[in-house]
């Protein structure tokens, strides 16, 4: 059985920086079981044995408060009552040992084998703080180790002492720190305290200077970026960056792997038979891999922001700024960027929200980011506005289409925000939201650290989430192409076969009768008779069973709407044709001669396409970042109803206003 | 005196907590802010809520509901 070494310590302390320089890139995240806390593993080779690595989340005091406390004394209880081989580093910043050795103290009184390890000793020097580190070793009556995982100094010790050369630790009289009644964690907690404070009073001579230097130079950035006036303008700044960065930043990337697999896609088509096989590779596999890769460069560059600003030290004031105007909805500051992040992709801003620490909040903030109006939602705003909404419409002098267009996205965060005020009065609620907030010394973040942050979250995305991307997305293209109506297709096929050969006059163009293929494929599909199935339940919204089709369609992602409905009415599936498409949708007909689709049903499908949670990938990411598919349910059948009821209301009133 | 009647910049020990609930202390407690404690207020964030604090050495924003509940000496 392998060694366990947990990492445990309030945060801010460098642990995980500490956990990426003992494990490098043999680490993976997962779940604590029961719960959707990460737990991040990983191995490091000491005297040449593997020994486990686990980075327990943060904590303050042995009477847990948070999940994060909760999930943290479970793991170390759960070793303890399996008599695992286990050892506790304790990870204190240099500079804040009054604070960081209380915890170490708890757990050694507690009974756990505890190590500390004293971090950021640079840093410590910088300030002037001198720590005698055989007094505190013996005051404590524990083994130091003087460290600074930023530079790597000490971190060949502490895979020394992590190694099982070292003695077994005994685990048998360690407290079941779940089972422990609360005026036996509180006397521990306070005696600890004390222990702590004559261990730091002994052992650690301060600088003259009443604040720590690096302190004192955090407090001057402070007086700019939080004043009343800079502070807002820094933020605004900030955030516009984040968004241009996620917008414009990542679009050529993404723009580039799109092409690049369209590209193989068309070569592979052009190199194979044509069948189902072609089928399956070129619409099927491709656009798989291509539905997961393109969201990388999006991930990549919101993480590479966010680390930066959490090892920067500005996070966590960005969330005191604006802690407030949130607060009445049952919010704080910390919602803020993954709300943000949601308006180019719902899934980073769900990722995003792993910056919460607690457990309710975050949940709070993923079930309401998919209600931003994401990138993936222009196409169908543009393609209905620009059909329905009459371009003479100017209120006040402005562009009507785009005022329609903006006000759909304070639409999506005015029901987000409504929801949050619903979701206050539920079990959601943050019974007791934190009463203070660590603001931790701005720090110049480390690159190899902002590396490994952003690769660690870009290859969570891919190992997880990405898996069943591209699994549903080949469900997709299978309900999409099978079963095939022969009475229909084989005909046109016949029929293109003779024009392409030159062999019959051409009535009809081979392009026109490619689109008539398609159209005729995915009408006899699974997909396009589920379409038809459903029509009678979305008909009180206008919907006939084509735009029913490119509705379920949209599963797949939201602007696949435009490109279906354009091979429904036989323009082609590209985004190119959406001119051609606008103008089908303005003459389409019904049988007695009146207009299918009119005002009202674009005003419909947009409320409906701004509520509902129509996108499979958004769907699995919820499912993974909540720790099963209980959630993303619900949230699918609330967001459907609530889409439906508001969608027919909107139906209806514009039907009434003569729309 | 309380912490809500101290001025910005002006230095002072923690004494006591008044009132407080009891989930709030212990939270207040494990970020650091507990009696004896050197505490000083550095300034309001841009919404007038919370308040940055130096509490020992480092730096705490604190919810401004809490600063009448928290009973400081000046020094």
């Amino acid at each position: 059985m392998k060694r366990i070494v947990a990492l445990a310590g309030r945060p801010n302390t460098g642990k995980t920086t500490l956990f990426n320089a003992l494990t490098g890139l043999r680490h993976r995240t997962a779940n604590f079981a029961g719960c959707t806390v990460e737990k991040a593993c990983g191995t490091a080779v000491a005297e040449g044995l593997e020994v486990e690595i686990v980075d327990l989340p943060g904590t303050f005091s042995l009477l847990a408060q948070t999940e994060d406390e909760k999930v943290s004394f479970r793991f170390l209880s759960e070793c303890a009552q399996s008599s695992q081989d286990m050892i506790v580093f304790c990870v204190a910043e240099a500079s804040n040992l009054d604070n960081d050795l209380v915890l170490a103290c708890a757990l050694k009184e507690a009974g756990y084998p505890v190590v500390l390890i004293v971090n950021m000793i640079d840093e410590a020097r910088l300030n002037g703080v001198k720590v005698d580190y055989g007094i505190l070793s013996a005051t404590l009556d524990m083994r130091v180790i003087a460290a600074s995982a930023r530079t790597g100094e000490g971190v060949d010790k502490i895979i020394q002492v992590s190694g099982p050369d070292s003695a077994r630790a005994d685990l048998t009289h360690a407290l079941d720190l779940r089972r422990a009644s609360r005026k036996r964690l509180h006397d521990l907690q306070e005696s600890a305290t004390t222990l702590a404070h004559r261990a730091c009073a002994r052992s650690v001579t301060w600088p003259r200077t009443h604040v720590l230097r690096t302190i004192a130079r955090s407090i001057d950035i402070d007086r700019v970026l939080m004043h009343p006036v800079v502070g807002p303008l820094v933020l605004a700044a900030t955030m516009t960056l984040l968004f241009q960065a996620l917008f414009v930043g990542a679009r050529p990337i993404m723009d580039f792997f799109s092409e690049l697999l369209a590209s193989s896609s068309n070569l592979l088509r052009a190199r194979l038979p044509e069948g189902s096989l072609a089928g399956l590779l070129c619409d099927g596999v491709i656009p798989g891999v291509s539905a997961v890769v393109v969201f990388v460069p999006q991930i990549a560059i919101l993480f590479a922001m966010i680390g930066f600003l959490e090892q920067s030290g500005y996070l966590p004031r960005a969330g005191a700024m604006i802690d407030r105007a949130l607060r009445p909805l049952g919010l704080d500051g910390r919602v803020f960027i993954p709300f943000l992040s949601s308006f180019a992709c719902a899934i980073p801003g769900i990722l995003a929200a792993r910056t919460i620490p607690n457990e309710k909040r975050r949940l709070v903030t993923i079930l309401l980011t998919p209600l931003m109006t994401c990138s993936a939602r222009i196409p169908v705003y543009t393609l209905l506005i620009s059909a329905f909404v009459p371009a003479s419409l100017r209120p006040w002098g402005m562009d009507g289409q785009g005022v329609v267009m903006a006000a759909m996205y304070a639409f999506g965060v005015l029901v987000a925000l409504m929801l949050a005020l619903v979701l206050k009065f539920t079990y959601l609620q943050e019974s007791h939201p934190p009463p203070a907030t660590l603001l931790p010394p701005y720090r110049l973040p480390s690159p190899r650290e902002l590396l490994r942050y952003v690769w660690a979250r870009c290859w969570h995305f891919l190992s997880r989430a990405g898996q069943i991307i591209f699994l549903l997305s080949i469900v997709l293209w299978a309900l999409a192409s099978f079963p095939r109506d022969h009475s229909r297709l084989d005909p046109l096929e016949a029929e293109l076969r003779s024009v392409a050969a030159g062999r019959s006059p051409a009535a009809r163009s081979q392009l026109e009768l490619q689109a008539m293929i398609a159209s005729a494929r995915i009408e006899g599909s699974a997909l396009g008779r589920a379409g038809r199935a459903i029509e009678p339940l979305f008909k009180p919204l206008g919907w006939d069973w084509r735009v029913s089709v490119a509705a379920l369609s949209a599963l797949a992602a939201r602007e696949v709407f435009v490109g279906t409905l354009g091979t429904i009415y036989a323009l082609g599936g590209d985004s190119q044709g959406s001119q051609d498409l606008i103008k089908a949708l303005r003459q389409a007909r019904n049988e007695d001669g009146t207009p299918r689709y009119g005002l009202a049903t674009a005003v419909s499908l947009i409320i409906f396409f701004a509520i509902a949670l129509q996108c499979i990938s958004t769907i699995v990411t919820l499912r993974r970042e909540t720790g099963g598919w209980k959630w993303p349910g619900l949230l699918f059948c609330c967001l459907f109803v609530l889409a439906y009821s508001i969608a027919f209301a909107g139906y209806r009133l514009t039907i009434a206003l003569g729309g | 005196m309380t912490l809500e009647s101290i001025p910005l910049a002006q230095a002072a020990r923690v004494v006591g907590f008044r009132g407080l609930d009891e989930i709030d202390k212990i939270q207040l407690n494990g970020l650091g802010l507990r009696p004896g404690v050197l505490v000083t207020k550095i300034l309001r964030t841009p919404l007038g809520d919370p308040i940055e604090c130096l509490v020992g050495s480092q730096l705490l924003a604190i919810e401004s509901r809490l600063l009448p509940h928290i009973r400081v000496e000046a020094l």
